[in-house]
């Protein structure tokens, strides 16, 4: 089990690696969003509530707008990251699993694998945000970066198990991340500050990072928000890949049955001359008329396929 | 004794049945084809026999941990040759990937083991694929279309494998829906109608 973890983290973030449009997507677009997003914003005073205190704070719309450009940017790369890598890997897992490979290692190593991703591209985003403002709280803008890019990873996880073509999920990943971030910026949404952003997925990480950011402020509560919904959206989607990765029976018996002698009277089937099936010439070796419906012949310690009602029960 | 033996296996999608109570037995050491025409539930047998999808009905039981090739090649095409390799030497858990170094030379793709299996060609792909199936030495083996794309030394060299397998004992069922060489095999199972309607050995049906 330790083994195919280890293999299988190691195996995944080699294969991130080679995403050569994600590495493309964090070097020119993130700069890039930033760049356009505080230039066609000027440094004026923009309201918004810190309704995790109730606090209503001014603050300069610029830097605010860069904050919430960096998030719209790692919430879109993270979940198109983990989603391609989701949709990449679903058949190989498959394959995978059949050979023997524990579901649950695949699945925790994946799990960790996409929140590495999260916290480098979290990461990546704040120092590339000090090239335009350096925060008071740059830390905690960072750690509100890192917690919605594990947000949208987790996000990219589920919309990958679940979406049936590959169009709908980007489009799907697009869509909600730009709606989600774009409500929290009060400076070009005029629904800013209203109660329903609450029940966002990137509200807390918005909150935790301007309250770091503009009013020195360090809000655990928003840490906890952010995880949890990163804990649900994971959970879901990691219960519906467990759910689509097949089952095969347990191998309890030698993984190479020895060759069995000769039973006298039966012929041996890898001599090619022969013409009968086994099933029949067991049964005329037995001097029985077959096998009962169900038998198969084997040991019992051989790996059985039963239907779904078998297995029910 | 049956390494593999299938039992009134039934198999649905919506309202098409596509397998209707079939039986397959595979002896240690023999070579089966099962051939049919497009749409007769081969590879949704091999995917039975293999774990990979449940059958409506029936039972299926297979000695020891298979090796499947599936009939779309299904590889990580992010991972170099090796690191597949790797990948499945974990699944296994085998200590050694010394069998997958041999099938790897002797299918002749040993120079492109550090290149991506993305940018293999298809017949490259497809000799991975069956390496993959074959590393750790299986008691069954279920080849779905195996030699999909091979150049004929390749081609060769498969079957050569294949007798040195059938001669350790190893239960192998092939797949295809033409059978250019029915001599090679045991026997030749043909799928019609959601059975196994006609089992007869190769020198019955050779042509």
């Amino acid at each position: 089990m330790r083994r195919q973890f280890e293999t299988a983290i190691r195996l995944t973030l080699a294969a991130q690696v080679r995403n050569r449009f994600a590495w493309i997507l964090l070097v020119a677009f993130v700069p890039v969003w930033y760049l356009l997003a505080g230039s066609m914003t000027g440094h004026t005073g923009a309201v918004f509530k810190l309704r995790a205190t109730g606090a209503t704070l001014t603050v300069d719309g610029h830097n605010l707008i860069l904050v919430t450009a960096g998030l719209s940017a790692i919430t879109l790369i993270t979940g198109f990251v983990v989603f391609a890598a989701v949709r990449r890997s679903l058949p190989f897992d498959r394959r995978l699993v059949l050979s023997g490979y524990r579901p649950a290692a695949l699945i925790a190593a994946k799990t960790n694998a996409a929140l590495v991703q999260a916290v480098a591209i979290g990461a990546y985003a704040a120092v590339v945000l000090l090239f335009y403002w350096r925060p008071p709280g740059l830390w905690t803008v960072a750690l509100a970066f890192m917690l919605g890019a594990a947000t949208y990873a987790a996000f990219g996880l589920l919309i990958g198990v679940l979406v049936r073509g590959d169009l709908e999920g980007f489009f799907l990943i697009i869509m909600i991340s730009l709606l989600d971030t774009f409500f929290q910026n009060p400076v070009d949404n005029p629904l800013a500050n209203k109660p329903v952003l609450e029940f966002f997925p990137s509200y807390a990480p918005t909150q935790f990072a301007a309250a770091g950011a503009f009013h020195h402020q360090v809000l655990p509560g928003m840490i906890a928000l952010s995880l949890a919904w990163t804990a649900a959206l994971a959970l879901l989607g990691l219960v519906v890949l467990r759910l689509r990765m097949p089952r095969p029976a347990r191998v309890t018996g030698p993984e190479r049955p020895r060759r069995e002698a000769p039973v006298p009277g039966l012929p041996t089937p890898s001599t090619g001359n022969h013409h009968q099936t086994l099933t029949a010439a067991v049964a005329q070796a037995s001097g029985g008329s077959g096998r009962n419906p169900g038998e198969s012949g084997l040991p019992a310690d051989q790996r059985v396929v039963p239907p779904p009602a078998a297995r029910a029960g | 004794m049956s390494a593999l033996a299938a039992r009134g296996i039934c198999k649905s999608f919506g309202r098409r049945q596509v397998l209707n109570g079939l039986d397959l037995d595979v002896a240690s050491g023999e070579l089966v084809a099962v051939v049919g025409e497009n749409g007769t539930g081969k590879t949704t047998l091999l995917r039975i026999l293999a774990g990979d999808l449940r059958p409506d009905a029936g039972s299926a039981v297979v000695g020891g941990r298979p090796g499947y090739c599936p009939q779309t090649v299904v590889l990580d095409e992010a991972l170099t040759v090796d690191q597949n390799v790797r990948y499945f030497q974990a699944a296994y858990g085998i200590a050694s990937t010394g069998r997958a170094d041999e099938l790897i030379e002797r299918l002749g793709f040993a120079a492109c083991r550090g290149q991506r299996a993305g940018t293999l060609s298809g017949g490259t792909k497809q000799k991975l694929s069956l390496t993959l199936a074959l590393m750790h030495d299986p008691p069954v083996l279920l080849l779905d279309e195996p030699y999909q794309g091979f150049d004929w030394q390749t081609y060769l060299a498969f079957w050569d494998l294949t007798g040195e397998l059938r001669e350790k004992g190893t239960a192998t069922v092939v797949i295809s829906h033409l059978v250019f060489e029915h001599d090679r095999f045991d026997r030749i199972c043909h799928l019609t109608g959601g059975r196994i309607e006609e089992e007869a050995s190769s020198h019955a049906t050779a042509v």
